[in-house]
């Protein structure tokens, strides 16, 4: 039998790049689109390892392995379509057709404004808050400038400059391993109990607080307050306090304007109240 | 006053398989405000507590107030120098718990000090809490655990997201 030499043929690689993908339908995130698309079966190339989305307006990318990736950057309100192309060890495919049009969504939860005190201010204020909104919230950190107080501290919530006897609250507490309820009517304020350290504890300690305003530039109906607010200051018996209120602002303006006033004294440095709207 | 959007979806782990503790980290410090949602909160056995810990520090830097009310009663209570934040709540095997943390200007510079709020209802037993939280420490929180009392497994499908918050 004759032993034939092996003679292996071998194939020249061709730098074929492989074929765009199909774009599928791009969808408005917040901030961000979600693109799909589907990879060419034909493998022209070698396979594909990677894909890029391009944005239109923008020229934002993003790149992974599998549909659907998702864009990220993107301004809201503003409408993208989108292309994709695949990578092969030969390079990158031609980019595919323009997707959809997809308009960025914005949150329904945006950032209004921030007030800090430097120190020694009596009171902190958010004016000129634009109608755009269905409800605000508060978020806070709070300390104030009491050497001597063993408690937390209140705070007080106006709205606009309405001064008069307009305001009232119900609160629910637990403070120093007991529970405690009050209330109170025709109030010159909301009182807000147990939102704030005071400077007599541990520096760099302090009180946080949600408060939320309900319908505020309904111009029919009073104002309605929450909160969620506490104190802490790993002590057992002094200081600490966790309390849960509700509040009525007796009016049918709209509440532009928030004044939160610290209950005993004064802010100390760094406390700070973030201001945000939430969409209906 | 000018709106920027904001609260964003940091990262959300869902259990593929039973474990006892979920942890989020590397925790950019981009945002003001952190916002932890656990739902569906269900332990393999046992009746543990929900613990949490800050950048996997287990000295006793913790301490908590809390408001409860388990239908019955209303109770209030408090912890100091503990090794985490504890819930004095009980998780069960049957009945998921909701459990909503705000942990405040977490990059800062101050102490850090959440609200915790857990509402849990068990058709006939169950409670609702407004707990306040501080960890003693000035470093910024770029983890999260989430343990419970007797590391006992969460069940598979437990859900876990994290929410970043910014202020204008």
């Amino acid at each position: 039998m004759a032993i034939g030499k092996a003679s292996p043929k071998v194939g020249k690689v061709v730098d074929i790049p492989a074929n765009a993908p199909t774009i599928g339908t791009a969808t408005a995130g917040v901030g961000s689109a979600s693109v799909a698309f589907t990879a060419d079966s034909a493998s022209v190339g070698g396979p594909v390892f990677s894909y890029t989305v391009l944005s239109n307006p923008g020229s934002f990318t993003t790149t992974g392995t599998a549909s659907p990736l998702t864009v990220s950057g993107l301004t809201a309100g503003t409408a993208y379509t989108f292309t994709v192309a695949g990578v092969n060890p030969t390079g990158s495919s031609p980019y595919s057709a323009a997707s959809n049009s997809a308009t960025i969504l914005a949150s329904a939860f945006e950032s209004i404004a921030t007030v800090t005190a430097a120190g020694g201010e009596t009171s902190l204020t958010f004016s000129s808050i634009a109608a755009t909104y269905k409800h605000l919230q508060i978020r806070g950190l709070y300390r104030d400038t009491t050497t001597t107080s063993p408690q937390a501290a209140p705070l007080y919530l106006r709205c606009n400059t309405d001064g008069a006897t307009f305001y009232a609250s119900h609160n629910l507490n637990g403070v120093n391993s007991a529970v405690t309820a009050a209330g109170s009517a025709t109030q010159s304020w909301m009182q807000v109990p147990y939102a704030g350290v005071g400077a007599w504890n541990t520096a760099g300690m302090y009180g946080v607080s949600i408060i939320d305003i309900l319908d505020y530039s309904s111009t029919t109906k009073y104002k309605t307050i929450r909160s969620f607010v506490g104190s802490d200051t790993n002590a057992a018996t002094t200081g600490a306090g966790v309390s849960l209120s509700s509040g009525l602002w007796m009016n049918t303006a709209a509440c532009n304007q928030v004044i939160i006033f610290a209950g005993n004294t004064a802010f100390a440095a760094g406390s700070t109240f973030a201001l945000y709207g939430i969409k209906g | 006053m000018t709106a920027g959007a904001t609260y964003e979806k940091i990262a959300t782990t869902t259990l593929g398989s039973a474990a006892s503790s979920i942890t989020f980290s590397s925790i950019a410090a981009s945002w003001t405000d952190l916002r932890l949602v656990l739902g569906n909160l269900v332990v393999a056995s046992g009746t543990p507590s929900l613990q949490l810990q800050f950048n996997g520090d287990t000295a006793a830097n913790y301490s908590n107030t809390y408001l409860a009310g388990s239908g019955t009663a209303a109770v209030s209570g408090s912890g100091t120098g503990q090794a985490q934040i504890n819930s004095s709540f009980a998780l069960n095997a049957t009945t998921p718990i909701a459990i909503f943390v705000d942990a405040f200007s977490y990059s800062g510079a101050t102490y850090k000090t959440v609200l915790i709020n857990e509402a849990g209802d068990l058709n006939g037993s169950g409670y609702v809490t407004a707990r306040v939280g501080l960890w003693r420490s000035t470093a910024a929180i770029t983890s999260i655990t989430i343990k419970n009392s007797l590391a006992v497994n969460y069940n598979t499908g437990t859900t876990a997201t994290l929410y970043g918050i910014k202020a204008a």
